[in-house]
């Protein structure tokens, strides 16, 4: 006999999530290649991202960045009608409808019928399939933003945004699974006040740390949603002393949104991006075979080396015990048409005294 | 494929082959892992040191050193050799398959391969007296040795005896029936030839998987598997000891190579062979392709690799 049937109880199926570490350095994003990796549309509704010169057959695509205004947010002057398509695209994909068939706006704190503010000016980031995965493992988001008032030292100070306690609590109101909500905190402390506003309105307590709302992170969708606000000192979030230059001639966001494009606000904000880290998970959906060789199986090789003159080479009388070697595990359909295969790192002796359960698994 | 490494802990290295791929893609449920075998490729059994000074701890010192390769993923070079669960634990002897060339129908050529006249005019012209090119007929019209007439089926075929080649049995004892092969899967490039019987009946495969190897199942009592009968010790038999069954066939070329060069040209030489004139001399330069016919026991899973080579007029 060459085959052995799998029952039933030889075969189980499991399921294990498998989670890799992904960070993006802020300066691949914002100056190491010159922007050799951004790559910009004509139709100008995106910019995309890549961890390399996207003219490179090296270069992996990384993220998507984009801006979306609300019609109810400010007046835009350039690029109007893209920015509220934006908007309301990805509005309508993530939040979905309320039951009047209307689009749904982004919440600060995704409870979509209550009265808590909505978000009118964002910055969307799709992460790349490639980065994220199945989904963004819950509270290992991190983004590390420059917050200093001039334009061309960002990093000076710093917020941390993060999902903080969202594997414990996160929203599952969306149209595309779920979400959970961003906080921005001070970067020097990860803690305390100093570089947002302490009366604020988005400000609430977050595991009996002062956190303020900052956006929206759908974990299955792989995007992030980021209120423009964090960007804006004095507009109810941010309280760093000063203006914050967000274009280089020194326009504020406020004033910077209508008039600019998105590739160019796109260009803005990804300066002030310091350092984005997250996990991913992959789900594994896996079938684990037991393959059962028993003390009276598997004795035997239909090796050519195993016979010389049809006479088997490891005994020396019939009575001695017969060996072989498992090298191999080769996994067959009904018709014996080989499905999968599955190699040993090392040759394991079988003989009449000896039984194994070798345990092969293929991940799907 | 590297090495796998065996410094640590045994580890096992699964993949899905290429053909399970295919099977998994078609999504009607044909993918089904229903049974198992163990296989033992990379073992030299030959290292196998039953007179090792230092005592039988030592008998496979080197075999268990051998390294492992990482899993193929081509079904065609995987589980090659399987190993085997019979109930007697003390057989000396195991079955292996023989080609039986005792015959002139049934010899290869002297070079040790069996040709394939892909088409009639590679075979003899199609019997034109006037045309004297042709390769597998000499000049007094009779079969060339080794030669299997392609399109018309005739000619040499392939034929292979299994049982226990050793004199320290008779043939007269018979075969246990736990080691009677009845039933044989071939294998052939289905790009290049088709099987048919001695009696020209083309046989259907059983799956063609996507390197294009073509698989066939032949039972015993059917038009390519016979019980050997005859126990003495006859010339015709190549298998010494106690005898199972036989398995003969011949080779149709497939219609790319009956009907084009392509594939000739593509994976192939040309060669010099002699023509159908009374010296054949001047020879004919005839393209050729060189490949296997693996023939497998199901039951004992012996196998033999038959060479083949397919050859047509330039």
């Amino acid at each position: 006999m060459t085959y052995k049937p799998l029952n039933a109880s030889d075969t189980v199926s499991t399921r294990t999530l498998l989670h890799e570490a992904i960070p993006l350095t802020g300066t691949i994003v914002s100056g190491t290649y010159s922007d050799e990796n951004i790559k910009n549309f004509a139709h100008g509704m995106f910019q995309s991202v890549y961890d390399y010169p996207y003219l490179s057959s090296s270069a992996n695509h990384i993220f998507d960045l984009t801006l979306g205004v609300h019609a109810q947010g400010l007046a835009t002057s350039v690029q109007t009608s893209k920015k509220k398509n934006i908007y309301n695209q990805m509005a309508q994909v993530l939040m979905g409808y309320d039951a009047t068939g209307s689009v749904q706006k982004f919440d600060e704190d995704g409870d979509l019928l209550g009265s808590g503010q909505k978000l009118n000016e964002v910055f969307i980031v799709p992460f790349s399939r490639l980065l994220s995965k199945d989904e963004i493992k819950k509270e290992t988001f991190e983004l590390t933003l420059g917050v200093m008032p001039s334009y061309f030292d960002p990093m000076e100070r710093t917020l941390v945004i993060s999902d903080y306690g969202a594997s414990t609590e996160y929203r599952v109101n969306s149209p595309v699974g779920e979400y959970g909500i961003l906080y921005a905190r001070d970067g020097r402390l990860n803690t305390g006040s100093s570089n947002l506003d302490a009366s604020s309105t988005h400000k609430v307590s977050v595991g009996g740390v002062d956190s303020w709302y900052a956006g929206l992170l759908f974990y299955q969708a792989g995007v992030m949603v980021l209120t423009a606000s964090l960007l804006q000192n004095g507009g109810d979030l941010l309280d760093v002393g000063a203006t914050l230059e967000f274009e280089r001639d020194g326009t504020t966001i406020d004033a910077s949104i209508p008039t600019t494009s998105i590739s160019g606000a796109a260009d803005d904000f990804r300066r002030r991006i310091k350092n984005i880290q997250f996990n991913n998970t992959t789900e594994l959906n896996s079938t684990v075979y037991f393959c059962r060789a028993n003390h009276n199986e598997f004795n035997y090789s239909s090796n050519p080396t195993y016979v010389n003159e049809s006479k088997v080479r490891v005994k020396t009388q019939a009575t001695d015990d017969p060996v072989s070697y498992i090298t191999t595990v080769g996994l067959y359909n009904d018709n014996n048409e080989l499905m999968g295969t599955a190699k040993l790192s090392e040759p394991l002796k079988k003989n009449p005294s000896t039984e194994y359960t070798i345990r092969v698994r293929l991940d799907y | 494929m590297g090495f796998l490494d065996n410094s640590g802990d045994i580890i096992l290295d699964a993949v899905l082959t290429d053909h399970g791929r295919k099977e998994l893609s078609k999504g009607d449920g044909s993918f089904q892992i229903t049974k198992f075998a163990l296989g033992d490729e990379e073992i030299d059994y030959s290292l196998y040191n039953k007179t090792h000074p230092s005592g039988s701890a030592y008998y496979d010192l080197e075999i268990l050193q051998t390294p492992i390769l990482e899993s193929f993923t081509d079904n065609a070079a995987s589980m090659k050799t399987h190993l085997q669960t019979y109930t007697d634990l003390e057989l000396l002897f195991l079955p292996v398959l023989r080609l039986n060339e005792t015959d002139r129908k049934t010899e290869r050529r002297s070079n040790g391969s069996f040709y394939v006249a892909v088409n009639r005019e590679t075979e003899d012209n199609d019997g034109s007296s006037t045309t004297l090119t042709g390769v597998a007929r000499d000049s007094d019209g009779k079969e060339r040795k080794g030669f299997i007439f392609g399109e018309s089926l005739v000619g040499t075929f392939v034929k292979l005896d299994q049982g226990l080649n050793t004199t320290e049995i008779s043939p007269k004892r018979r075969l246990d029936s736990g080691l009677m092969e009845t039933s044989y899967t071939i294998q052939i490039d289905d790009r290049l030839g088709k099987l048919v019987s001695t009696a020209g009946d083309l046989a259907s495969p059983d799956y063609i998987d996507d390197d294009h190897i073509a698989y066939y199942t032949m039972d015993l009592g059917d038009a390519f598997v016979s019980r050997i009968t005859d126990d003495t010790n006859s010339p015709s038999q190549v298998i010494r000891g106690p005898r199972g069954t036989s398995v003969e066939f011949r080779i149709q070329a497939s219609m790319d190579l009956n009907t084009s060069s392509y594939l000739f040209t593509t994976l192939g030489a040309t060669e010099d062979l002699d023509s159908r004139t009374a010296t054949g001399s001047p020879k004919s330069t005839v393209l050729y392709i060189d490949s296997n016919v693996r023939v497998m026991g199901v039951k004992t899973g012996v196998f033999l690799d038959v060479p083949i080579r397919y050859v047509r007029l330039q």
